[in-house]
């Protein structure tokens, strides 16, 4: 497994693909949001509350404003006084509400994703391997972060958003009416133009806006790729080369947001010039109302204020369009993974694997990954407590295999496997891994510090522990030549350990946990002398005592071990002792010959 | 738009220099954003004529005032229309400029460069900090613009209406802009930190995806979940804090210009009523000051975009401005036709060049011939084999290739003639075909068969899904190390160069492909100058000649007989063999 993915960290501008919007996938979504917000009924409620009071709230000033020209029109000045304390009170009434509808809404929105983040995380961690090779480390690194980044935008201000402006659209129709039906009904004539512009413009637009996600994400995807294989590049001279491809995606993804654009120059004006139309009409036909006597002066005025209520959320919403569109498709993709059942779960009346002598059968065993074709063909393997097995065989014959479901990171698919005894089907995964120590090929290290990174297993630790571990395997020596010893930072933004390094880290790490079973995939890397046999000292040091299945690579190891099972196409076609297999002739000695030779 | 400092300001005045290429749509743009605000500046002041129409009972003057405003609103539509679209095109212009100027940029910078920053750091430089720049410089300035041009329109038309309603007006203006500028500066840090928040949150993501193995190897599912959702709370709660200050700034700010507008009901009102101001204007000068609430909100965000742009101008300035280590010399010239000679001339080098890794390293490689670099980690083999293509430049001395000190060539015709296979061998997400034909585009199939063929690549190829178009890596295929490692083989082969560098090249794969590399490789090998760092005796043995490099210098050279006796190092890797081979051979036999 390589640890580095190129561009996982980074932006994955997958297309938003939408295309669902059947009842059955809408009350999923729906469903889910409750979900998220049901913990926190009493503030949504508060957030709903403040939020419908402060656009209530919102939508008084033109009143005032009308209603004190038409006071001084009318030369009662005194009245004014109670008009500005309203105008004034409305003001610090809307303070305090947008306030808590700010907060309320904020406050939920965030403790609904971080509920979110927390739930994606803890699935995540439940299902198995065999999901974790079917995704890409990418993809699922960006619905813990991306994805739930753009929920984000929808669930803080996006309904905010929609609500307030939805509300004010209404609310000032409504007032509208009430202070003067006529003049409103001839005002909203504009009104079916606007919604046949905005239907247009909300098609065209969302599609453009899927094309230019799509380019962005070929761009950001060819950046990621050339930055992290920039010194190939650079030793193939291949600069001109990759230059002109990232103009050609760059100059393409230009050209799709020209789209962009291009409709918005078309929508937004329109939008502007039916507001001016709006507006001529509330002069002209408000103006001979008042002539008639029908209006007042200060009610044209508050028309207009109203008018401009009226169309600014109308604009919003446009914009709002987009945000919502990548929401939805991101609550899809995090609901995809969170119904996802893993593959391998403890079985309802599993046990407690209780402390093991480490006694492992495999009884007539055979193993797919998910619908591919078989890759164990019926193995039978009896390994008595503290034997060292290697496994042996080509790339694959099935060493990996045999090792994974021993760990129960799949279930076999025909015959079983035991550990004393027990089925691992019948004992809960935890119990059983706490007794397994696995060492991968490569020693993957967490950002912190070597001791944190050492006692990984057994968080508990004493330092005179970790110590004692390193020491075992002979990893102290270059911890203490750290400047800060086993306090040093390791990982991305830390120090980097040599590959032979890493291994020892790794040994220490399986040591502390001390495991009465220990699976060990040996690194193929071969490292300079010195290392090499501190790791080869190692690894006695750590297979003392224990039953331990190795997918062998060194000669001395393979040697050393107990039991050698030669692996071919799925099958054990040998199996015994150093010496007895080199005497039968067989399969072993005609590999070991070929080895023998290369070390040569 | 001030700043405390004036390296920001520096920068400021650097960012606009992008938009020197589109000076003249710049300038249409703002013109066309004025005449648009201008249009909208009529609209009270028509309505005021109304007003006064309607009292002085001239009702035929309507239709004259009607027809204006749609005259107007018309043009206003027209120049809005004409500003977005070249503004528009402007911003993609910029973005584009920019985003193809840094990539440019990144494939200049040398190694050296790349040893010291992360590929996400620098891809943040490329994405997250080029949009703000180029929202800023591509919208952000008009908008600015405009409303700085509504603003000061407002206030000369009010002041004309009445300077002394204006005053009692605009008394509230200091304060907002005093408050909008320490919003901007309290949220600054806030919103930084969020920010941080979220990488920690992805830090911790990213890993528990990527060493999955490991975690549920140790059954430590339930203290990842722990640190996990520790950094998860931490986020949530400064965005709370982030949320809590917005909460309070922005309903603040909205509620400010009311006072105004209170004290303008207020004090116009009575006014009016003493005859000093008309009802039309009182009308207009109310709508005016609606007219400010918009731009006056919006002028703290642009305040902030602004401060974004800066800061992340500074960071992509950062990128552009970091000197070119390794580059064509003016008078470089191509490298001639040669026999592959490499000479190092009293070669010092370290990569912070006061700790050297290289000390006086005095060495010459035949042409055709194969040397094996050994010795311990940290000896200098790697940092010796990457002085050659130019990867980085001596600190003293010089490095010959053919008699041509690396520094006079160019790099393409240098680098045409060096094969490089390093220890971690990178492929591109493309097909085999194109990941063989990396450094040489025109290789003909029958060319890259041969090179498979060599690394003991082509039998595999052949049995992928889609034989050699099949498409590896993040978006295909995911293929092991051994078999990554010999396409990395084959396409340093494809180039047929003179100099072939191996860095512990056959490391990864297992004993018996590596025998078979080892055929292939002795083939590749013959006529081309070869440089192998190896670990393995059995690597070791296709090399004529051995160098031992200890502390950075050459310890020793030669062959087997005058290393065994010669060389620590290189008895200590022998006899380590040799005990192998012995204990191998008696069984065998």
């Amino acid at each position: 497994m390589r640890v580095w993915q190129p561009g996982s960290h980074l932006v994955q501008q997958r297309a938003v693909k939408v295309d669902d919007w059947s009842w059955a996938a809408t009350k999923r979504r729906l469903r889910a949001l409750y979900r998220l917000a049901s913990p926190y009924k009493g503030r949504t409620a508060l957030a709903i509350a403040s939020l419908l009071l402060a656009t209530a709230v919102s939508l008084a000033p033109p009143f005032l404003i009308g209603r004190a020209i038409d006071e001084v029109r009318n030369g009662r000045t005194h009245a004014l006084g109670w008009i500005v304390v309203a105008f004034v009170a409305a003001g610090g009434l809307g303070i305090a509400c947008s306030y808590a509808q700010t907060y309320f809404t904020g406050w939920t929105g965030e403790r609904m994703l971080a509920d979110l983040r927390n739930h994606l995380f803890r699935h995540l961690q439940r299902l198995s391997l065999g999901f974790y090779e079917r995704n890409r480390a990418g993809v699922l690194i960006s619905r813990l972060t991306n994805d739930v980044e753009a929920l984000d935008q929808l669930v803080t201000d996006g309904v905010t958003s929609l609500v307030q402006n939805s509300l004010t659209l209404l609310g000032s129709a409504v007032v509208l009416f009430l202070l003067s039906w006529k003049l409103a009904l001839a005002t909203l004539v504009v009104i079916p133009l606007l919604l046949a512009g905005t239907a247009a413009f909300r098609k065209r637009s969302s599609r453009s806006y899927r094309g230019v996600r799509e380019k962005l994400g070929a761009v950001t995807a060819t950046l990621a790729e050339d930055i992290a294989g920039m010194r190939v590049l650079q030793a193939f001279t291949r600069e001109r080369a990759a230059r002109d491809h990232f103009r050609r995606v760059s100059e393409e993804y230009r050209r799709k947001n020209h789209e962009t654009v291009v409709q918005n120059a078309l929508y937004f004006p329109f939008v502007d010039l039916l507001s001016s139309i709006a507006t001529a009409v509330v002069l002209g036909y408000g103006g001979y109302l008042v002539f008639d006597g029908d209006v007042t002066i200060g009610v044209l005025a508050a028309f207009l204020g109203y008018l401009t209520n009226f169309f600014d959320p109308v604009q919003q919403l446009s914009q709002l369009y987009s945000t919502f569109l990548s929401a939805v498709a991101a609550l899809d993709k995090i609901m995809d993974v969170l119904e996802e059942e893993p593959d391998v779960e403890d079985a309802g009346g599993a046990r407690e694997l209780p402390r093991v002598r480490g006694h492992v059968r495999f009884e007539s065993v055979r193993f797919a990954y998910g619908t591919g074709p078989e890759v164990l063909h019926g193995i039978d393997l009896d390994v008595p407590p503290g034997t060292t097995v290697a496994l042996v065989g080509h790339t694959g014959a099935g060493k990996s295999t045999i090792a994974k479901l021993i760990a129960r990171f799949y279930d076999p698919t025909a015959g079983r496997i035991t550990i004393d005894g027990e089925d691992l089907r019948n004992v809960r995964q935890e119990s059983l891994r706490r007794q397994l120590g696995i060492v991968p090929q490569e020693g993957f290290l967490f950002a912190g510090t070597v001791a944190e990174n050492i006692a990984f297993g057994r968080p508990e630790a004493t330092r005179e522990e970790i110590a004692a571990a390193a020491r075992a395997v002979g990893a102290d020596e270059f911890v203490d030549r750290l400047e800060q010893g086993y306090d040093t930072q390791l990982g991305e933004r830390g120090f980097r350990l040599s590959l032979g390094q890493r291994q020892l880290v790794a040994f220490a790490r399986a040591l502390l946990a001390d495991p009465r079973i220990l699976i060990l995939d040996e690194a193929t890397s071969s490292v300079d002398i010195g290392t090499e046999q501190k790791i080869e000292r190692a690894l006695r040091r750590l297979l003392h005592g224990r039953t331990a299945f190795i997918i062998a690579h060194r000669l001395s190891t393979i040697r050393d071990a107990g039991t050698i099972v030669v692996l071919e196409h799925g099958r054990i076609v040998e199996q015994g002792s150093h010496d007895e297999l080199l005497a039968r002739q067989g399969r072993y000695a005609e590999l070991y010959g070929s080895w023998a030779a290369d070390v040569a | 738009m001030t700043r405390a400092e004036p390296r920001n300001a520096r920068t400021f005045v650097r960012l606009l220099g992008f938009l020197r290429p589109y000076k003249l749509s710049l300038v249409v743009s703002v013109l066309l954003a004025f005449a648009s605000q201008a249009g909208s500046l009529t609209f009270p002041w028509l309505t005021g004529d109304v007003v006064h129409a309607i009292q002085a009972g001239e009702r035929h003057r309507l239709p004259l005032l009607i027809g204006v405003v749609v005259a107007v609103g018309v043009a206003k539509a027209l120049a809005t229309v004409g500003r977005r679209l070249i503004s528009g095109n402007q911003a993609l212009g910029v973005e584009l400029d920019l985003r193809n100027a840094l990539y440019a940029k990144f494939v200049r910078l040398s190694f050296g460069y790349y040893d010291r920053h992360q590929t996400g750091q620098l891809m943040s430089r490329a994405t997250v900090d080029l949009q703000a720049v180029r929202f800023f410089l591509g919208y952000g300035l008009i908008f600015f613009f405009q409303h700085v041009f509504t603003v000061v329109g407002v206030a000369v038309l009010v002041f004309v209406i009445s300077w002394k309603l204006a005053l009692v007006a605009l008394a509230v203006a200091p304060a907002m802009v005093l408050l909008a500028y320490r919003y901007s500066r309290v949220s600054h840090p806030v919103l930084r930190d969020v920010q941080q928040k979220m990488a920690d949150v992805a830090t911790v993501a990213e890993e528990n995806v990527v060493g999955v193995h490991v975690v549920k190897s140790f059954a430590q599912e339930q203290a990842e979940q722990d640190k996990f959702e520790r950094r998860s709370e931490a986020l949530f709660g400064q965005s709370v804090r982030a949320n809590r200050q917005r909460a309070f700034y922005v309903p603040v700010l909205s509620f400010l210009p009311l006072l105004g507008q209170a004290a303008v009901i207020l004090a116009g009102g009575r006014m009016v009523a003493h005859g000093s101001l008309s009802l039309a204007d009182f009308v207009r000068f109310n709508l005016y000051l609606s007219l400010l609430i918009f731009p006056l909100r919006m002028l703290g965000m642009w305040v902030g975009e602004g401060q974004r742009a800066t800061a992340s101008g500074e960071r992509i300035f950062q990128v552009v401005d970091e000197p070119e280590e390794i580059g064509d010399a003016p008078e470089a010239h191509e490298l001639p036709p040669g026999p592959g000679r490499v000479r190092f001339e009293h070669v010092s080098f370290g990569y912070d060049p006061a700790r050297p890794v290289l000390r006086d390293v005095d060495l010459e490689l035949e042409p055709g011939r194969t040397v094996a670099l050994i010795g311990h980690t940290g000896a200098g083999k790697t940092t010796l084999a990457s002085l050659i293509p130019r990867f980085y430049d001596v600190q003293e001395g010089r490095v010959l290739v053919d008699g041509e000190d690396v520094r006079d060539l160019t790099l393409a015709s240098l680098r045409r003639e060096i094969g490089v296979i390093a220890q971690d061998p990178f492929l591109f997400s493309a097909t085999v075909r194109e990941n063989l034909a990396f450094g040489r585009p025109e290789a003909t199939d029958e060319e890259l068969a041969r090179a498979a063929r060599l690394a003991q690549a082509h039998e595999f190829v052949e049995r992928l899904p889609e034989g050699y178009d099949t498409v590896i890596g993040e978006r295909g295929i995911t293929l092991s190390g051994g078999q990554r490692q010999r396409l990395a083989i084959a396409r340093a082969l494809v180039l047929d160069p003179r100099i072939l560098i191996l860095d512990d090249a056959t490391a990864s794969v297992d004993a018996a492909t590596e025998a078979k590399i080892r055929v292939g490789l002795r083939e590749a090998m013959r006529g081309r100058t070869t440089v192998i760092i190896a670990h393995r005796l059995s690597t070791i043995a296709l090399a004529d000649e051995v160098v031992v490099l200890e502390g950075g210098r050459v310890a020793a050279r030669g062959g087997h007989e005058e290393l065994i006796d010669g060389s620590p190092v290189y008895r200590e890797i022998w006899e380590h063999g040799r005990l192998e081979r012995q204990v191998a051979e008696q069984e065998v036999a």
